[in-house]
């Protein structure tokens, strides 16, 4: 579903992605944790092509791409196959919950109103907010927000869903309702790509775990072996940080 | 004979002056201890009156100057030239700047109700002027039909009203009617002689048409209370027409025509009494409010036409220059920075008077919106781009992300936000364009304020007429402030 080859990008001399190269199958849940700047978010944003690459060749739900520019219609297949959750939610204010969610298949993919819309209400009752359809954002609570920007992505039936930290702005007590709704998810075999600093998340639903450190994948394996017999002192240091949070939880 | 008389009876007047003077310190003596006789005129434009010497443009010349050094040589003073718009030297003359009016000001009834005016010191005549292949407009009476120029405020402007028919475009300087003439907005100009004589002499293209007529008399403006100066004046002039300077002056300057005799056999007419008292505009709101309104009705179909143009091509300019590929968006940033950084009346002028050159003849109206609209555009293009880039990236990013391609994201969700950030600065200048507009009456469109200085010139109610006119501009202004407050709050009622 996604296969990355050597993906190389910096930022004027600050180099942010120093090689990064993963595979992920169909249905399939990886999980990329990693102290903040160690590029995580950059990684994520050039698999639908918000950042561009400087070398490396990139493989999305069959679409293969490089540093070259693809044209339009390459691009919108892109990212029509992979969705996106922001941080900041990045749902449109002057829109409803419902207007967030049908705009880009009405007015975008030219689908009919009806379609979109019944689509939405399934979505919406999906993740819990059928009820605040006709809400606007400011309306709702932090959770019920990326709760709504996780139905406007499913809304474009993407094969591949790509999670940008969708709970780090949010207040601890509003994290697990986003949380529940991603681990429905998973549960349906949606093939998902979540940066997260939720450790306990990764831990219960992570297929594979990448431990992003400096630009590189400084370690990856399965959930027990980074979260129990981590040989990296990186990621052992950088776990350690979280240790007292799973005591109080208990984990899960 | 008779020039003798009178040069007889200024010296007696001169006696009698100079007694009467001793008495109070009016102007006369101010300007004697001074040894400054300050005069106002309009050197723009002003030939051959008085304008800058085209080969010394530091220094003044033209007839009136020449008379101004003669009279005040008689006061033992050095004439001091102040320059003042020509509609406003009588108001001016009022409020102090100066002690005379000596340009071109008409011995009229409208002047006397308002100052004292000399003896007159020439007689003008009223000529029409055309291309060289025009042969039918030979007099006043054929005119009718056709678009002819003036100068605004001038006698000329008031024969071509009265007179009814004519398609009276009025400008505020002696340059641009010829212009227009020579590259055919116009069929005629009808002004004051003297400026016909100056100026044809530069346009191998236009010619005198018809003999002169309707003549009149120029005199010297004085304030009512300065009767010692007035009377000095009256002998100066006497004086200068005994002595031929005047004849002289005038046939330097190629002025002088048998009418001048007139001025030997100059009778005042006194002003009746009744007539002494200044109008009340106020009082007769009903002739003069329809005139202002339907000044405000020219000043509302500008503003409105030039104000959308401004909000299409500032969102134009404001994407090309966010969003537009390279050259496109230099050329962008030259055109803001270039119209913000010129003043709006040299782009109207350009517009107007300067397309002609390269074959492009506006009418009046057009160059008056694209003008006003044009300017506008580059500073709507800059509240624009505020307002767009006050928005997140995310929010263009989520759009993106969606799979919608960059000019719907755009047009769906960057551009509905902006707009709500907009609206004040973009009310703010709507109004300001509004008051703007103003401006457009120099390239001959007769708009609110036009009206106003017409009818305040032939009144001289600058207080009644400015208030009704501040009045119909407020009232046309003040709505638009609270349809814009009510679009606002409609547009964030998702905003808690």
């Amino acid at each position: 579903m996604i296969a990355v080859e050597q993906l190389k990008k910096s930022f004027g001399k600050h180099a942010v992605l120093r090689g990064i190269s993963m595979r992920q199958q169909k249905g399939e849940i990886v999980v990329v944790i990693g102290p903040s700047g160690c590029g995580k978010s950059t990684f994520l944003r050039c698999l639908n092509q918000l950042e561009t690459m400087d070398s490396g060749q990139v493989t999305v739900a069959g679409i293969t791409f490089n540093e070259k520019p693809t044209d339009h219609a390459t691009q919108h297949r892109l990212r029509l196959r992979a969705g996106m959750v922001f941080q900041s939610f990045n749902l449109f204010p002057h829109l409803t919950v419902m207007q967030n969610i049908t705009l880009a298949p009405v007015r975008g993919n030219g689908e009919p109103r009806d379609r979109a819309e019944s689509r939405a209400r399934e979505l919406l009752k999906k993740v819990g907010l059928l009820e605040r359809a006709d809400f606007y954002p400011s309306q709702l609570s932090g959770g019920q927000q990326q709760r709504a920007a996780i139905a406007r992505a499913l809304a474009m039936q993407p094969e591949v869903m790509l999670f940008d930290e969708p709970t780090s702005a949010l207040d601890p007590e509003l994290r697990g309702e986003v949380l529940r709704v991603m681990r429905d998810l998973a549960e349906e075999g949606m093939t998902m790509l979540v940066v997260t600093h939720e450790m306990n998340f990764a831990r219960a639903m992570a297929d594979h775990v990448l431990f992003f450190d400096d630009g590189l994948i400084a370690e990856e394996g399965a959930p027990e072996q980074i979260f129990n017999e981590s040989r990296n002192a990186r990621t052992r240091e950088f776990l350690s940080h979280f240790a007292e949070n799973y005591r109080r939880t208990g984990g899960t | 004979m008779k020039i003798r008389f009178v040069g007889g009876a200024a010296i007696f007047l001169a006696a009698f002056a100079v007694l009467f003077s001793a008495r109070a310190d009016d102007a006369l003596q101010r300007i004697q201890k001074s040894g400054v006789l300050k005069w106002g005129a309009d050197a723009e434009g002003g030939a051959p009156y008085v304008f800058p010497d085209p080969q010394q443009p530091e220094k003044l010349i033209g007839f009136e100057v020449e008379i101004a050094d003669a009279l005040a040589h008689k006061f033992g003073a050095r004439a001091e030239m102040v320059q003042n718009q020509w509609d406003g030297l009588v108001p001016a003359l009022q409020r102090g700047n100066f002690d005379i009016v000596l340009n071109g000001l008409e011995i009229t009834e409208e002047h006397r109700r308002q100052i004292a005016m000399s003896q007159p010191y020439y007689v003008y005549s009223q000529q029409i002027i055309t291309r060289k292949d025009n042969v039918a407009l030979t007099n006043l009476a054929s005119l009718k039909g056709h678009a002819v120029g003036t100068l605004s405020g001038t006698v000329a402007q008031r024969i071509m009203e009265k007179a009814g028919g004519v398609d009276v475009r009025v400008y505020p300087g002696q340059v641009e009617p010829f212009r227009d003439l020579n590259n055919g907005r116009i069929d005629a100009v009808m002004l004051d002689r003297p400026i016909a004589v100056y100026y044809l002499t530069k346009e191998p293209n236009l010619k005198m048409s018809g003999d002169p007529f309707a003549p009149g008399y120029y005199g010297i403006g004085v304030r009512k209370e300065d009767q010692t100066l007035l009377l000095a004046l009256n002998q100066g002039i006497a004086e200068l027409l005994a002595d031929g300077t005047l004849e002289k002056i005038y046939r330097k300057w190629n002025l002088w025509d048998k009418n001048q005799l007139l001025l030997v056999n100059y009778h005042e007419e006194q002003p009746t009494a009744q007539k002494n008292a200044p109008v009340s505009t106020f009082r007769n709101w009903r002739t003069y409010l329809p005139m202002l309104l339907k000044g405000a009705l020219v000043t509302v179909e500008i503003s409105v036409l030039a104000m959308a143009l401004a909000i299409a091509c500032g969102l134009a300019l404001a994407l090309t220059r966010l969003h537009g590929i390279a050259p496109l968006r230099w050329l962008a940033v030259a055109y803001i920075e270039v119209i913000r950084g010129t003043p709006l009346l040299i782009q109207l002028y350009l517009i107007y008077y300067g397309l002609p050159n390269v074959g492009i003849r506006l009418n009046a109206f057009v160059a008056a919106v694209l003008g006003l609209g044009l300017n506008y555009a580059a500073y709507e293009a800059e509240n624009y781009r505020a307002g767009i880039q006050a928005i997140p990236r995310g929010q263009m990013e989520a759009a993106l992300s969606l799979g919608m391609n960059r000019w719907l994201s755009l047009r769906a969700v960057v551009l509905p936000q902006a707009i709500r950030i907009v609206i004040p600065p973009v009310t703010n200048d709507f109004i300001a364009l509004f008051k703007d507009s103003s401006l457009v009456s120099v390239i001959t469109m007769v708009e609110l304020t036009k009206v106003y200085g017409m009818l305040a010139l032939t009144t001289y109610d600058y207080m009644g007429l400015g208030l009704m006119t501040a009045a119909l501009y407020f009232g046309l202004s003040y709505p638009v402030s609270l349809l814009a407050k009510r679009l606002e709050r409609k547009l964030h009622r998702d905003r808690r």
